[in-house]
C-alpha cells in the first residue's frame, strides 16, 4: 500500500476548536533554549507530529496546532525548554479521536 | 458541606471508569470527570485488553452484538524480523475461542465511550442515582490541598469537594506530579512512544486474509527489524472491520539514535511479511502516545497520600515481559481496587493514608504488582539490544538457511545454526542471554 506522508496522516486527524482563528496554545517552549544550550534538539525528529521544526539556519521552531498531546516532549526534553499542559476544551486545540 | 462527594475521579479512560462502575455497584456518591469530549476521545492503545477483568464490570459483554469491543484474541504470534523475512512462532488454539475470553482487541474511542455507557446505566441503577455524575469535555486543572491532604479538584472558575479523590489521568500524570506523588520531570528513561496506524479493510477480506472466524482475532507482535534498531518493537492486531499496526519505540533510545517515528513505521509497514497482509487497505486514522515502559523505577513514589489515590497509568502500572503488553488489564484491576477500597474507607469514616494504603497493599496481591515485581527482569532483557537486533537476525539468518533448499548439498542444521551464530553473535553471548533469559521469564 501507498505510504503516507505526515501531513496525510495529521489530515486524517481531528482536531478540536477547528474553526477557532485564535486558539490558546497548551504547550509553551523556550526555543532560546533549544537554539542555545541543547546538544540534541530532539523534537525536531521524535515528534510523532512534527511540531518542533528546524529552519535552514537550524534554529528551532515550534507550533502547537498539529499537537496530537501524546507527551512524547514532556519527556524527550531534558533541557527544560518545554512547559506541557492539557488543551482547555473551550479554548484549546487537541485532538478528538474517532478510534484511538 | 452539603454537596461532598465521597469520591472525584479524574480521568474517564478503563482505570476510571473501572473505579466509578465499582463505586456506582457500592452505593457510593462520585464524580467523574473527563477532559475530553467523550470517555476515550483522548485515549490511544495498541492495543489488545488482557485477563478476564472486563467480565466482571459488564457481566456476559460477549452476548451483546454491538458491543464496544473489537474482536477476542484467538490467535498468538511473534514475529522475529530482519531487513527482509519474518521468522514466527505461532499459536491458534480451539480453547481460546470460548467464552471468558482472555484478551479482546479494542480502539479506544469506541470501547471507553461504550464502557461509560454502562457507567451511566450502573449510576441510574444505583442507591444516588441523582448524586454521582459523568461529566465530559472538563479540564480539572488543580488538585485542591488543605493541611496536606487531598480535598477537591478545581476545574476553571468551580471547586468541587470529596472525601477522596482518585487520579486516574493516564501516563501524563499532571496533577500526580502537582500533588507530590511523583518528579516533575520524568526522564525519557522510562517511557516509550508508541504510534500506530488504524487500517480499514472490506470485512470479508480481512477475515480471509487473516484466516479469522466470527468475532475471533489475532494479536502479533513484531522484534527486531520492526523497530529499526530502536529499543522497542512492533504490533498488529485485527478489529472488527480493521487491523491496528503500529510500533513501541523506547524513547531514550528513539532520542540517541536520530530516528523519527513515522518513518520507523513506514519502513515497518513496507517489510515484505508486513505490507502482503495490509494490500489494499485505506489508513482511517493515524495516533500517537507515550506509554510506560513498565520499569518500575519509573513508578510515582507511592500510590496513595492522605486523601488520595492514583489508578492506572497516572501509577505507571504496566508491564511487557515478552508475552503480552499489559496496561489496560492494570488499568481496570487497579481501578477496582481504588474503588474498593474507597467503599472501606467511607464505610470506616476514615480517608486518611493509614486506611487508603489498603489499596497499596491490594494491589501488592494482586497480578499487577506481583506481576511487575517478579518480571523486572524480563523488562531490562527485553530493553537489551541484543533483544531488538542479534536474536532477530540470528533467527531469521538461521530461517533462511533451513528453509532454503538450492540443489546443493544440504549441511545439517546444528552446523547451520553455528553460522548464524557466528555471524550475529557468539556463543558466549547467547548462553548469558539464556541464562538471563531462563531467570527472568
Amino acid at each position: 500500500m501507498k505510504k503516507l506522508t505526515l501531513s496525510e496522516r495529521l489530515g486524517l486527524v481531528n482536531y478540536r476548536n477547528q474553526g477557532r482563528s485564535e486558539a490558546k496554545p497548551h504547550i509553551l517552549v523556550e526555543t532560546d533554549i533549544c537554539n542555545s544550550v541543547c546538544p540534541h534538539k530532539c523534537t525536531t525528529y521524535v515528534c510523532p507530529a512534527n511540531c518542533y521544526t528546524l529552519d535552514e539556519l537550524g534554529q528551532v521552531h515550534f507550533q502547537f496546532e498539529d499537537c496530537i498531546e501524546c507527551g512524547t516532549c514532556l519527556y524527550a526534553c531534558d533541557q527544560g525548554a518545554v512547559t506541557w499542559n492539557y488543551p482547555n476544551p473551550e479554548s484549546g486545540r487537541g485532538v478528538t479521536w474517532n478510534l484511538g | 458541606m452539603e454537596d461532598k462527594f465521597d469520591c472525584i475521579i479524574v480521568g474517564g479512560g478503563i482505570a476510571g471508569l473501572s473505579t466509578a462502575m465499582t463505586l456506582a455497584r457500592g452505593g457510593a456518591k462520585f464524580l467523574l470527570i473527563e477532559r475530553g469530549e467523550f470517555c476515550g476521545s483522548k485515549n490511544v492503545s495498541g492495543g489488545v485488553l488482557w485477563g478476564s477483568d472486563l467480565a466482571r464490570l459488564v457481566p456476559n459483554y460477549w452476548e451483546e452484538e454491538e458491543g464496544g469491543w473489537e474482536r477476542f484474541v484467538s490467535h498468538r504470534r511473534l514475529t522475529f524480523m530482519d531487513e527482509q523475512s519474518a521468522f514466527s512462532l505461532d499459536f491458534k488454539s480451539g480453547h481460546f475461542a470460548e467464552p471468558p475470553y482472555s484478551g479482546v482487541t479494542v480502539l479506544r474511542a469506541r470501547f471507553d465511550n461504550w464502557l461509560a455507557g454502562k457507567v451511566e446505566e450502573a449510576i441510574a441503577e444505583s442507591a444516588h442515582p441523582d448524586e454521582s455524575f459523568l461529566a465530559q469535555n472538563i479540564l480539572v486543572e488543580e488538585v485542591l490541598m488543605e493541611d496536606g491532604r487531598v480535598v477537591g479538584i478545581r476545574a476553571g472558575e468551580e471547586k468541587f469537594f470529596a472525601d477522596s479523590v482518585i487520579l486516574a489521568e493516564g501516563i501524563n500524570n499532571l496533577l500526580t506530579r502537582q500533588v507530590g506523588l511523583q518528579s516533575d520531570y520524568v526522564p525519557a528513561d522510562y517511557v516509550a512512544v508508541g504510534v500506530k496506524e488504524v487500517i480499514q479493510f472490506d470485512r470479508s477480506v480481512l477475515e480471509d486474509r487473516f484466516q479469522l472466524s466470527g468475532l475471533g482475532g489475532l494479536s502479533n507482535e513484531f522484534v527486531g527489524f520492526a523497530s529499526g534498531g530502536v529499543e522497542g518493537g512492533g504490533f498488529l492486531y485485527t478489529n472488527r472491520e480493521s487491523v491496528s499496526i503500529g510500533l513501541v519505540l523506547g524513547m531514550k533510545d528513539l532520542r540517541e539514535k536520530k530516528h523519527t517515528p513515522y518513518d520507523l513505521l513506514n519502513a515497518f509497514k513496507a517489510h515484505p511479511a508486513v505490507a502482503d497482509t495490509l494490500r489494499g487497505g485505506e489508513v482511517l486514522e493515524y495516533s500517537a502516545h507515550v506509554v510506560s515502559t513498565g520499569d518500575i523505577r519509573g513508578m510515582p513514589r507511592e500510590l496513595y497520600g492522605d486523601g488520595v489515590l492514583l489508578a492506572g497509568e497516572a501509577a505507571n502500572l504496566l508491564l511487557n515481559a515478552g508475552k503480552a503488553i499489559q496496561g489496560m488489564d492494570y488499568a481496570m484491576r487497579s481501578g477496582l481496587l481504588a474503588a474498593e477500597t474507597v467503599l472501606a474507607a467511607k464505610q470506616k469514616g476514615d480517608f486518611s493514608a493509614a486506611t487508603l494504603k489498603r489499596y497499596r497493599d491490594a494491589l501488592e496481591e494482586s497480578f499487577v504488582l506481583q506481576d511487575m515485581r517478579n518480571f523486572q527482569g524480563a523488562v531490562h532483557l527485553l530493553h537489551s539490544p541484543q533483544m531488538f537486533g542479534a536474536v532477530p537476525n540470528l533467527v531469521c539468518d538461521f530461517g533462511r538457511q533451513f528453509f532454503t533448499v538450492d540443489s546443493e548439498p544440504s549441511k545439517k542444521s546444528s552446523q547451520m545454526f553455528r553460522e548464524s551464530v557466528k555471524r550475529h553473535s557468539s556463543y558466549w553471548d547467547l548462553i548469558k542471554l539464556g541464562f538471563k533469559a531462563s531467570r527472568s521469564l
